[in-house]
């Protein structure tokens, strides 16, 4: 993307004034999606994303300057306004890049970029016509397949000057049923670090319209969800979106490093249930959320978080390492070169427990079985988070009973992951968009189905 | 590379390739930010960023490339992308650009010019000192910071259209963390217009205050009660729903307001309008994305609703003229629909007379998880809130971690009083949102 010789210079344009850490992040990016909805293919966005965010430290202070022009000239001026912004100074760091070759884990068969419209609009056809098929309580079904092929470039003064190449593929079906003059959604997103090759064994097409749609048509004719305190058996797959906000954001150094977390100062103690493992995991190879290297070029790594209840780690990128006096642990991301890389999540996910997973739903008495989580947020300083339950049941005397709509759980983090207090075998991994600083990143979360003693579960 | 010399390249690319109904929108922004932790400067950033989105209709269908390289060696293949996309759409939709030579309403306020980056660094050190002058509570993890951004917008097309507009802005942004030994709570607070005479004492002060009332909060009793929604509140609730506005939705099945012009929506008091000429809009502009001319409209008038928001392919499947809201939310979107500045007009209540009138309810200063517990199609949402109980008429103590739960359309019916004061909060670009305190009767709480 830019040469060796290029970065070299451009580092030390960007050392001048005396930083003691420089870093270029080049990006070419081709984003790619198709749009159906009622039962045409409506628009097709096709954007080139390129250019180029270069980061000089000096202690405890960062500057950050991007640019779209690439060029060396462009470059160099981009690194002269970061260099300039520290003040006066002299260069105190040599600056010899060596190319690294990380490998690659993540196969690709069938790059998108390669594969004509046409092919892609009939894979997208099958999921939404499956969707449309399932029922006549089916109004509407909006569908996406979107591909983005994210090619980066990372060189630093510490002499990393290392290539990668992101190809991630997904289709989104979202139905809507209507009953009685109410209207329910149903979605399905499945997500892989693949090519076009993941519709052939990992995901069907199909299978992803009718679950939207099965979604939909069941919670039309839910009735609502009854407030209060209570238990809640929480599916596996993307009901691990509960760690993920509960807990995960506020082990990101981003809020650690200054104090404003939750889980600050907590390493080696109890902080969860002793049945709860937690892991995040960059380097399961075509997972949504893995990677090869960060976005600062450290090697991406199977971090456990916290291991039988004890915090382990914390996640952390190289500038808010030299706050918390910690190593980087491979954790960060940024969506693009416009945003300043900070710590973030891969997969995360609670490990597998020894619960039966009927023993989990036969220990309630009157609760909900939240089989399906929506999104949610959180705010890592107080640990208040929420989330949103897209298919839920009531539960009672052991025994799933009648679907209900709109519920939601609200709770504090660190109360949560101590009442998470049984664990299934059914470990899953759901794909989703974390937002955070650094822009819009995908990530997987997962979990078997737990139980979490209690929480309140908001209704009416 | 400048737009103008790209723009040559694409005009004599689209020639070549035998197109002649298109259109390219441009966008740049340039932002400078400065950021303070613990009395120091940590942070400091400087953006350009900025892109080309070519549209062009072949075969009656609206293709779409984009790039951020302006480079004349990419002309061609956006172009050609783009006519190689359009070919792959099926829509049946009439596809339209806008004509050239129509009237614009004059904007009153320009560019204004920017700080400069010295300003923005004791803007940001002011703010830290100012915070932890502010109460002996406040701890390290709060920080200040200042922010300046440009941004370009320019559409040229086939049709002879010919439109630039160049906006600025500045904020200040400080966010208080206290702690009382036992628990941490924290606020923002953002501050916006001509920054040189922001108050910083007084925001990073209100911040820290806000930040102070939460401490000690209480789950709040599960139960049905009166709800006022702070304008805050009331204001991130609008802006998560307001695509049930947009005729887009409507006829695609995605909003239940489809056909209901003319009919009574919400209840009489409420008059919700869209004005993209709002007197504390950022980013007042008299064109939209496809460069029809904007004006201020009410959406909702004493309790009917007037009209759904178009562009100029939902207004002509509708039979109707566009109210020129096509937007895109970055340059490389497909065009859509949002309202400008979008708020419910002010009641004649005021802010004590409506809080003795929910006497006993919760009032709600914060909600959470808009975009998972909303769902914006049912108009169902179970959202995360806080803030305080009305206690003899008057805020009382501070309540957290429960949830306020509805549906949008209902409570556009069920509004019982709206206070006499609008406010526009949140960062608020070219799309912002505002409203009163809002009182809402019989909404369901849950908490302890």
């Amino acid at each position: 993307m830019i040469s060796r010789q290029i970065c070299e210079a451009v580092l030390r344009k960007a050392v001048s004034t005396g930083a003691d850490y420089a870093e270029i992040f080049a990006e070419n990016t081709l984003d790619h999606s198709i749009n159906m909805i009622s039962g045409k293919v409506e628009s097709i966005n096709d954007a080139v994303i390129a250019g180029a965010g270069i980061r000089v430290y000096k202690g405890l202070r960062s500057v950050m300057a991007t640019t779209i022009d690439t060029s060396e000239a462009g470059l160099m001026r981009c690194a002269e306004k970061a260099a300039s912004a520290l003040g006066e100074g002299t260069a105190e760091l040599e600056i010899c890049l060596h190319e690294r070759l990380y490998g690659d884990i993540h196969p690709v068969r069938i790059v998108p970029a390669t594969v004509a419209n046409a092919d892609k609009i009939a894979v997208l056809k099958e999921g939404v016509y499956a969707a449309k098929e399932y029922s006549d309580a089916i109004k509407q079904v909006t569908g996406t397949l979107l591909d983005i092929d994210h090619n980066i470039l990372i060189a630093t003064s510490e002499g990393i000057y290392a290539e990668d190449r992101q190809i991630r593929t997904r289709l989104v079906v979202t139905a809507v049923a209507e009953k009685n003059g109410e209207t329910q959604t149903g979605a399905c997103r499945p997500g892989r670090r693949m090519g076009m090759e993941m519709f052939e064994h990992e995901v069907s097409a199909r299978d992803t319209g009718i679950h939207a749609a099965k979604q939909a048509v069941t919670m039309a004719g839910a009735g609502y969800c009854p407030a209060g305190v209570m238990p809640v058996a929480i599916g596996n797959g993307f009901g691990g979106v509960i760690f993920h906000e509960a807990c995960g954001h506020s082990l990101e150094a981003t809020s650690v490093a200054y104090g404003t977390s939750q889980f600050a100062g907590k390493l080696g103690t109890q902080i969860a249930n002793p049945k709860l493992t937690a892991i995040d995991d960059g380097t399961i190879p075509n997972a949504w959320g893995s990677i090869n290297f960060d976005d600062e070029g450290t090697p991406a790594r199977k971090n456990v978080l916290i291991e039988n209840g004890i915090l382990k780690s914390y996640m952390i990128d190289k500038f808010n390492a030299r706050r918390m006096g910690m190593a980087p642990t491979g954790s960060a991301r940024r969506q693009s070169y416009a945003y300043t890389t900070t710590s973030r999540m891969t997969n995360t996910y609670i490990a597998e427990g020894k619960d039966d997973n009927d023993e989990i739903i036969a220990s309630i008495e009157y609760g909900l079985f939240a089989k399906e989580m929506g999104g949610g947020s959180v705010n890592p300083a107080t640990g208040e988070f929420n989330f949103a339950v897209n298919e839920g049941y009531l539960v009672r005397n052991g025994k799933i009973c009648e679907p209900v709509r709109g519920a939601s759980l609200v709770g504090k983090g660190s109360d949560v992951i101590m009442n998470i207090d049984m664990i299934g075998t059914n470990l899953d991994l759901g794909q989703g968009m974390c937002g955070s600083s650094s822009g819009s990143i995908p990530t997987n979360v997962g979990q078997p189905l737990i139980r979490v003693s209690s929480i309140t579960v908001g209704g009416r | 590379m400048d737009f103008n010399t790209f723009r040559q390249a694409v005009v004599e690319a689209a020639a070549k390739q035998g197109i002649t109904e298109y259109e390219l929108y441009y966008q740049s922004s340039e932002s400078t930010g400065i950021g303070a932790f613990a009395h120091e400067i940590n942070e400091f950033s400087s953006s350009v960023e900025g892109g080309v989105c070519f549209r062009c209709i072949v075969g009656g269908r609206m293709g779409y490339a984009s790039t951020e390289r302006l480079e004349p060696a990419e002309a061609a293949d956006l172009v050609a992308r783009a006519a190689s996309n359009a070919a792959s759409l099926e829509s049946d939709d009439r596809e339209f650009l806008c004509e050239g030579g129509k009237t614009y309403e004059p904007l009153e306020r320009t560019a204004a010019p920017l700080p400069a980056t010295e300003e923005l660094v004791a803007a940001a050190l002011a703010g830290q000192d100012a915070l932890y002058a502010a109460d002996p509570a406040v701890i390290d993890g709060s920080r200040s910071s200042a922010e300046c951004a440009k941004t370009e917008i320019a559409i040229v097309n086939s049709k002879g259209l010919d439109l630039r507009y160049e906006n600025s802005f500045a904020v200040f942004m400080s966010m208080a963390v206290v702690s009382d030994g036992h628990e941490m709570a924290n606020d923002y607070n953002i501050k916006s217009g001509d920054f040189s005479k922001i108050d910083i004492k007084a925001a990073a002060g209100e911040s820290v205050s806000n930040a102070k009332s939460k401490l000690g909060a209480d789950v709040a009793p599960t139960g049905t009660s009166p709800v006022v929604f702070s304008p805050e509140a009331m204001s991130s609730l609008l802006g998560t729903y307001s695509g049930v506005f947009s005729g887009e939705n409507a006829r695609r099945g995605l909003s239940l307001l489809a056909g209901k012009e003319g009919e009574k929506v919400a209840a009489d008091m409420v008059t919700l309008v869209d004005d993209p000429f709002y007197k504390d809009s950022k980013m007042p502009i008299n064109f939209d994305a496809e460069g029809s001319p904007t004006h201020r409209k009410n959406v909702i008038e004493n309790g009917r609703l007037t009209t759904l928001l178009h562009n100029l392919k939902t207004a002509a499947a509708a039979g109707v003229e566009t109210t020129g809201n096509a937007s895109k939310s970055s340059y490389d979107s497909p065009v859509g629909i949002r309202p400008f500045t979008m708020y419910i007009a002010p009641g004649t209540t005021t802010e004590e007379e409506l809080l003795k009138k929910a006497d006993g309810g919760v009032l709600i200063t914060s909600l959470g998880g808009l975009h998972a517990g909303a769902n914006v199609v049912s108009g169902d949402f179970s959202l995360q809130s806080s803030g305080y109980m009305i206690e003899g008429g008057k805020k009382g103590k501070a309540v957290k971690s429960f949830t306020v739960a509805g549906n949008f359309y209902t409570l556009l019916q069920s509004i019982a009083d709206i206070s006499d004061t609008v406010k526009l909060p949140g960062f608020g670009g070219m799309t912002a949102f505002g409203s009163p305190s809002v009182l809402v009767e019989g909404l369901s709480i849950a908490g302890k």
